[in-house]
């Protein structure tokens, strides 16, 4: 049935139509136009729209899932079918029709490649055009293996041979599940279980790929490993899930970075991210989220609901968290770490930049269990036009949590009267021997900045764009090197228009 | 006072629990002097409460403090005068000379006040300020905004309470002390309402002190205040919670500032009350107005201490500034909840808020939430909140020097608390709680 409605769509190139200037300083914001809105043409197998379960059946048998997966699957709907939305967000929760999106998307099968020749051009240049060193000669050049995911489905894994060779396993989960079904069995759902939240289930009954990385014991993975999230077709949702294991002693350093096509309709991606750090191991996390965030009113984008949890689960293991948020009609996410281990270490650094009518709703929780845990937390929102930028956040410290620490800043930038900064901090302490700060401020940019800055015959624009940089740039020096610059790059657009 | 009629409807039935007891006693026959405006105000405020109901730690305004062992336990509604007359030395403040009122289980108590007559001062029990042109303008005008479940079920049925007015620019000499007395001798929950109206360029000092009589039975009261601070007028309000463990509050003080007011809260618990739930919120309801909330909570044995504030920065010009500590013993808890509004254009507002925490019980805990809700650009808005323990390079110290443990301790605490005491701007309320400070370690 499925391979009866193929999809195909227009190219539309993008075109960057740069904003006019606007006298007055501070004054309504333009569009920079969404760099990354073309869609591809590609022959595509999209699974009828709604959500029964018999489309979890078919996402199953078409990943050729063992049964145990289905039945996981099958009860995490289950569940699903039994929650509410939520209602205690600082934004209008959009109505979203869960059986008006097709929960199944991917390039067209066909017999498994051998090399990239056998890629359809199409794709590749898609992803030439996202600048993804996905052709194996450039990416040679590079130091970055990437997994690549287009709407639903992994569609090639670079560097798979050098990785295998220290015996790590870098892979799309779908060939995961085939290949080490017993890693997945012993760890998927184990941080972010089935009834976790509404969209923590809803990922969890229909995920499609997504990508799966083991770092055995002892290895320092030599390169970062990175995927690249693309949202192609029309009416789909996105619900990849990603599961990274960290042995005893291991590190890994991985990037993720999304966009989409630009589209009036609002679109879905609800992924889940789990992470495990046993003993002595360390996970680095980054990403760059740059999804359609709709037009100047408000029109189109995606809704990015996305949860990220790892745990530190050995003693001295630590994870860092480093997000930086620019796309996206809704962002709401919430990356945390369970502190288990003794002596383990839990970082968040996070720039969410919004504009127009952009919402961002971000933050992280820090569970403090094991003695001599540490957390730290830097979140700097930037909020601009009519936008709102919420930052929320947990840290929680357990009875059982001896000597454990906490560092929270979470600082506020305001551009243009008409947009909002919120801090929903949650501070909650069950022992006697915990320390925690917290910090908060909210202001606009400085004037005196301003004027020192334009005074010195840098215009208005490019003085914003330096001041936001400086004031983002605790976050962005955690940023590995070629996605810091990429990043900057990324505000300095975004905030492209923003003043006059 | 109360008629007849009225108190006989509210025959002590303990047989039900609070919910279905106050909705089948409720039968709006309560005092309103006749005025038809009151009885309207008092059914909608029902339906509000029915329609709400209690809150449950899933409300995320209740999200820590659970009342539903409360609520579920059986009271009397019955709050006449116990015979015999209640001690007051528990609120003697030394070296204070006030003005003292006192209210036992929420109503006016003729004897025990001191009955003075000061020019330009009213204060008569509530339901004697009905016809009063203030009462119809202010009574239920901004808490029952809100949306907490208790305001709506005190405005529908409170029994009794105080009415304060200072006259326009009346500047009173001395301090109203105001004494609220539980004595009861089976379990009761009262219900009390106070209006205090502050003229234009008015200036006054109020301090309320809770005390529970030896030997009272388990009660629980919810008190509603409406403050209203007219043009220039000053207020400085303190909050001196020293009850006995048999007494939980529900306390709700929504104070409305006009132009150029200044209002000062000063919120202290000490060890004592079981439970105590504060809910402060401040409306700066126009340009250039000043509040500061100060609050001290040292906390012991199985207390739960709740304070919950609002400032609400509606016009340009205004400054709040907040400072809210904590002291948790054994295996009490303390919950802090700090929220700053600042609404679209209210321009140049300069808000600050700050929350430190000392936790020293085994099984104590605290549970805080500074909030910043934020609306406009030209702001300075910050705010701080640690959680932490004795420094032990301080104790250290001063053992070096001779000091014993418990000693330096006690020092230490009161460094702590200095931040908050040293706004005090009367020195014998200052005093007084610094004594109580070393007192309740």
């Amino acid at each position: 049935m499925l391979d009866g409605c193929p999809s195909t769509y227009l190219i539309t190139f993008w075109r960057c139509v740069m904003s006019t200037k606007d006298d007055a300083l501070l004054k309504e914001l333009t569009l920079e136009e969404y760099k990354y809105g073309f869609t591809t043409d590609i022959e595509m197998d999209i699974a009828p729209k709604g959500l029964t379960e018999d489309t979890v059946r078919l996402i199953s048998a078409k990943k050729n899932e063992p049964e145990w997966l289905l039945e996981w699957r099958l009860k995490a709907l289950q569940h699903f079918l039994k929650m509410d939305m939520p209602t205690w967000q600082n934004f209008e929760n959009p109505d979203v029709d869960f059986q008006d999106i097709s929960y199944y998307a991917a390039p067209k099968a066909k017999p498994k490649l051998n090399s990239l020749d056998e890629v359809d051009p199409e794709l590749l240049s898609t992803f030439a055009k996202l600048g993804i060193p996905l052709d194996e000669q450039k990416v040679l050049a590079g130091v970055v293996a990437v997994d690549a995911v287009f709407d639903s489905v992994s569609v090639k894994t670079t560097f798979r041979e050098k990785l295998k060779e220290q015996g790590v396993i870098f892979s799309s989960f779908g060939e995961a599940v085939q290949e080490h079904p017993e890693l997945i069995r012993q760890y998927l759902g184990t941080v972010v279980p089935q009834t976790d939240n509404v969209y923590a289930a809803l990922n969890s009954a229909v995920f499609s790929d997504g990508s799966f990385v083991y770092i055995p014991k002892g290895v320092r993975c030599p390169m970062e490993l990175s995927t690249y999230f693309r949202i192609n077709a029309e009416n789909t949702g996105q619900f990849e899930r990603t599961l990274i294991i960290a042995d005893e002693g291991a590190y890994v350093s991985y990037l993720e970075g999304c966009t989409a096509p630009m589209r009036d309709e609002n679109q879905m991606h609800a992924a889940v991210v789990e992470l495990i750090a046993l003993k002595d191991a360390e996970i680095k996390y980054s990403t760059v989220q740059n999804w359609y965030p709709g037009d100047k009113d408000g029109k189109g984008g995606i809704y990015n609901f996305v949860t990220k949890r790892g745990i530190c689960k050995g003693d001295h293991s630590k994870i860092s968290w480093t997000q930086v948020e620019t796309g996206s009609a809704i962002t709401w996410k919430y990356p945390g770490v369970i502190l288990k281990g003794d002596h383990s270490v839990g970082e968040f650094y996070s720039v969410a930049l919004t504009r127009n009518k952009q919402v961002a709703d971000t933050g992280t929780k820090m569970i403090h269990l094991g003695k001599n845990t540490r957390s730290k937390i830097i979140s700097k929102g930037i909020s601009a036009g009519v936008s709102h930028n919420s930052y929320r956040g947990l840290v929680k410290i357990g009875p059982g949590a001896d000597n454990s620490r906490n560092f929270t800043q979470c600082d506020s930038l305001l551009i243009g009267d008409r947009c909002g900064a919120h801090t929903f901090p949650y501070i909650e302490s069950r022992n006697k021997t915990a320390k925690l700060e917290h910090e908060a401020t909210t202001s606009k940019i400085g004037e005196d900045q301003l004027f020192y800055l334009t005074q010195r015959g840098i215009d208005p624009e490019k003085a914003v764009g330096l001041i936001v940089n400086g004031y983002a740039k605790e976050v962005l020096n955690q940023l590995p090197m070629e996605f810091a610059v990429e990043a900057q790059k990324l505000l300095a657009i975004s905030l492209e228009g923003s003043v006059g | 006072m109360l008629d007849e009629a009225a108190t006989d409807t509210m025959i002590t039935q303990i047989s039900d629990s609070l919910y279905t007891h106050l909705i089948k006693t409720y039968d709006g026959n309560l005092p309103s002097a006749g005025l038809h405006s009151l009885d309207e105000i008092r059914t909608q405020a029902f339906e509000r409460f029915k329609s709400m109901g209690f809150p449950t730690v899933k409300q995320e305004d209740w999200k820590y403090t659970n009342v539903q062992p409360l609520i579920g336990q059986r009271y009397s509604l019955d709050t006449e005068m116990p015979s015999g007359t209640p001690a007051l030395d528990k609120a003697l403040i030394p070296k204070l000379d006030a003005h003292r009122i006192v209210l036992v289980n929420g109503r006016y108590s003729s004897e025990l006040s001191t009955d003075e007559e000061i020019p330009g001062l009213q204060i008569m029990p509530i339901e004697q300020a009905f016809d009063r042109l203030c009462f119809a303008k202010y009574f239920a005008a901004y808490a029952d905004k809100t949306d907490n479940p208790f305001v709506a079920l005190n405005t529908a049925s409170f029994t009794s309470g105080l009415f304060i007015e200072v006259g326009k620019s009346r500047q009173l000499q001395k301090p109203i002390h105001i004494i609220h007395v539980a004595a009861t001798d089976k379990p009761l929950f009262t219900q009390t309402r106070n209006l205090y109206v502050m003229g234009a360029f008015a200036e006054a000092e109020i301090i309320e002190s809770f005390i529970t009589e030896d030997g009272a039975e388990h009660n629980l009261n919810n008190q509603v205040s409406e403050i209203v601070l007219r043009e220039n007028a000053k207020l400085q309000h303190y909050y001196l919670q020293v009850a006995g463990p048999q007494s939980n509050y529900l306390n709700h003080t929504e104070v409305h500032q006009e132009k150029h007011s200044l209002y000062n809260n000063y919120n202290c618990s000490f060890p004592g009350a079981a439970f105590v739930r504060n809910n402060i919120n401040v409306q700066m309801g126009d340009s250039e107005v000043e509040s500061h909330l100060y609050g001290i909570a040292l906390t012991a044995g199985n207390q739960l201490v709740d304070n919950h504030t609002i400032v609400d920065h509606i016009k340009p010009h205004c400054e709040s500034y907040e400072w809210y500590k904590n002291i948790t013993q054994d295996t009490s808890t303390a919950v802090f909840n700090g929220k700053i509004f600042v609404r679209l254009d209210a321009q140049k507002t300069n808000a600050f808020q700050q929350n430190n925490n000392m936790l020293i019980g085994e099984k104590s805990a605290i549970y805080t939430k500074p909030q910043l809700e934020i609306f406009a650009d030209d702001v300075k808005c910050s705010h701080g909140c640690t959680i932490g323990q004795f420094d032990n390079e301080a104790l250290f110290y001063l053992r070096a020097r001779g000091i014993s443990e418990a000693q330096a301790r006690v020092l230490l605490v009161h460094a702590f608390a200095f931040d908050v005491t040293s706004r005090f701007l009367n020195a014998a309320v200052r005093e007084y709680v610094e004594h109580l400070v070393e007192e309740g370690l």
